[in-house]
């Protein structure tokens, strides 16, 4: 594999003298004697040197080389133990062809490549080589060697670190620049683009001032100054562009400021972060915003008329028919005056009922207190006892002595009363009605559930409208249609919320979720 | 029983001032009325009679709303007026709105709300008061 020249006798003086002046200092009359100079050299510059000669067909290695090859000092390297020394592969081939073409073709060569060390570790080295010629006949091989190992591992994590930040500048959600300190593009990239609409090469025919919105010309401008005379590192600022089709782009900016190692400052590093969507959606709920304070005034103008203007209607009839009866006695006595009278009647209950309604859906500052459930509950059902026992209803009552809901009391009453009237009304014909009670705490909920056995609604025909205003579902003398209404807008009115399960002529279980007071 | 001398109703709704005068004289309320269709009506006539002292009603039935000057706003003339004391004022109106039961209640001068409609029962309680007063 290796080609070694015949040696020559002949030697030309000059390049002799050359080369003693050259090896007198580097090498000294081989590397045995090494100068302490030239010692010093070797060892902070991490560079060793070694000397091959063609005649002897001898290798020698300075103590340097030794000691990047992590052998012993008194290690005898051969060509071909030195050649073994390179990492099978790219390096060992291509060390074996430079050598064999700086003996053969006289070619100087200086190339990075990795060796593996006695002790078995990767390194990345500088082989430099060079042919000392005796009539044209390489008589020896004189080089250098040097360990570039953390320099190269340096320059390859560098390398690496550049790509990822080149990288997610590149993709970054976020648009991103780097502009010269006169405001024009050095890089821009993939979401800049996009946002402004323009392409790479067209932004970069631009400044930063052509894509500000003109009444945003002076945002930040005083910052840019700070920046570049280091008082301030970076700033923030909202801002508006122009695209390319002319539209507004709200953004936040967040600029910064790169220097030198010298603190001069170099160029701006700036992040575009586009707002419009944000804008427009926040333009969209203040748009809502207002059309629900608008929809709130109406209600309250319709809760007035409900509690003025209807009411003082219904109480003039009322007030007349009291008149009729006490003027013209004689007049009543027939089948109408009673229907008239129960009519106006029934008119002056739905609007007291609309205006109940109203009056909790205009309520604010609701003052919500700690109210015992069972409590509450031991009072209501005291209060139609009467009915309880005439309709002889069974109530199974299993609610927690200690438990405490958010609640405001008539309200509560309001609730549990139209639960178990309901329950009590919509009983079965042949059988009295039973009801069961029970809670449950699930979260920062208590769940109040009422069981009766009675009808029953059919959910799939009436569910979507069991809580609408003015539905009734059976054919009962009391039906109003209002009472679950209530019961539900004052159940949300307190945060909570009813959902129901019922089976035709097995019964229904309501589920009344309230607030759990911090008292429990 | 003896009868109230004059009763003033001050009201806008021309069927309650119709109405409430035939209970009253069903009822046999009063010997006398006054009506006037807003406050700044009865303020206006009640505020001499008031100072010269002769022929000032007992008891006025006051309505709320009503145009020009309204029952708050005639309150609160009112109760400007010295001898105010000497006459018992009560609100009449059709409103259950719960913020003017509580107005109400910070008038001193007011001794009852009662809610429309007006019945021979109402007025019989309200004569009890004012005569036995």
């Amino acid at each position: 594999m290796f080609y070694f020249f015949e040696k020559n006798d002949y030697i030309c003086v000059p390049i002799l003298l050359n080369l003693f002046i050259l090896y007198a200092f580097k090498t000294s009359n081989t590397i045995k004697k090494e100068f302490s100079y030239l010692d010093f050299i070797q060892r902070h510059a991490s560079i060793g040197i070694w000397e091959f000669d063609t005649q002897t067909l001898s290798l020698e290695w300075s103590s340097e080389t030794k000691k990047i090859h992590e052998v012993p000092l008194d290690y005898e390297p051969s060509v071909e133990s030195g050649i073994l020394f390179y990492k099978s592969g790219y390096s060992r081939d291509t060390i074996t062809q430079l050598f064999n073409d700086c003996l053969e073709k006289h070619e100087e060569f200086d190339e990075e490549l990795q060796i593996v060390t006695a002790t078995g570790k990767e390194k990345w080295i500088r082989a430099i080589g060079t042919p000392v010629l005796e009539n044209n006949v390489c008589v020896k091989v004189q080089g250098l060697f040097q360990d570039i190992d953390k320099k190269t591992k340096n320059s390859i994590t560098l390398a690496q670190k550049e790509t990822q930040l080149r990288k997610s500048f590149e993709n970054a959600l976020v648009g991103m620049a780097i502009l010269d300190l006169d405001g024009s593009w050095i890089h821009v990239n993939k979401s800049l683009c996009r946002i402004l609409g323009y392409s790479k090469e067209e932004l970069k025919s631009l400044t930063f001032l052509d894509i500000t919105h003109p009444e945003d010309v002076e945002v930040g401008k005083d910052a840019l100054k700070d920046m570049v005379h280091g008082n301030i590192d970076s700033y923030e600022a909202e801002k508006r562009y122009l695209s390319k089709e002319g539209d507004v782009i709200w953004a936040k900016l967040s600029s910064s400021i790169i220097k030198d190692d010298n603190g001069n400052p170099l160029h701006f590093v700036a992040q575009i972060h586009d707002l419009s969507d944000i804008k427009r959606s926040n333009k969209k709920v203040i748009q809502l915003l207002e059309t629900t304070e608008n929809q709130n005034k109406r209600l309250l103008n319709f809760a007035h008329i409900v509690s003025h203007n209807l009411r003082s209607h219904y109480s003039n009839l009322g007030m007349l028919l009291d008149l009729f009866r006490m003027d013209i006695p004689d007049a009543t006595n027939n089948e109408i005056f009673p229907l008239v009278e129960e009519a106006v009647r029934q008119l002056g209950e739905t609007v007291v009922n609309l205006n109940e309604v109203a009056a909790i859906n205009i309520e604010r500052n609701l003052k919500v207190e700690p109210i015992n459930l069972l409590e509450k509950y031991n009072s209501v059902s005291g209060s139609i006892s009467a009915l309880v026992l005439e309709s002889k209803t069974k109530i199974c009552v299993d609610i927690d002595k200690d438990l405490y809901v958010k609640g405001i009391p008539a309200y509560l009453d309001s609730i549990i009363l139209n639960f178990l009237t309901n329950a009590i009304k919509y009983k079965k014909a042949d059988e009295s009605a039973k009801i069961e009670l029970k809670t449950q705490v699930k979260d920062d909920f208590i769940i109040l559930a009422i069981k009766d056995y009675g009808l029953g609604i059919d959910l799939k025909k009436h569910g979507n409208k069991l809580f609408g205003m003015y539905k009734t579902f059976h054919n009962h003398k009391d039906s109003r249609g209002l009472g679950l209404f209530i019961t539900k807008n004052q159940v949300e009115a307190l945060g909570g919320k009813i959902e129901v399960e019922s089976k035709v002529n097995e019964g229904t279980t309501f589920y009344i979720h309230l607030m759990k007071d911090e008292k429990n | 029983m003896k009868k109230i001398d004059v009763a003033c109703i001050i009201d806008d709704d021309p069927i309650f001032i119709f109405g409430a005068k035939r209970m009253m004289e069903l009822a046999n309320f009063c010997h006398s009325f006054m009506v006037f269709n807003n406050g700044q009506e009865a303020i206006n006539n009640l505020k001499p009679i008031m100072l010269t002292g002769e022929k000032i009603p007992e008891v006025i039935l006051l309505d709320i709303n009503m145009p020009i000057m309204d029952g708050w706003q005639f309150l609160d003339e009112f109760i400007q007026i010295e001898s105010h004391k000497e006459v018992t004022i009560y609100i009449v109106s059709s409103s259950i709105d719960p913020a003017d039961l509580q107005r109400a209640k910070k008038y001193e001068s007011i001794s009852n709300y009662v809610v429309k409609p007006i019945t021979a029962e109402t007025l019989k309680n309200i004569l009890q008061e004012v005569v036995t007063a």
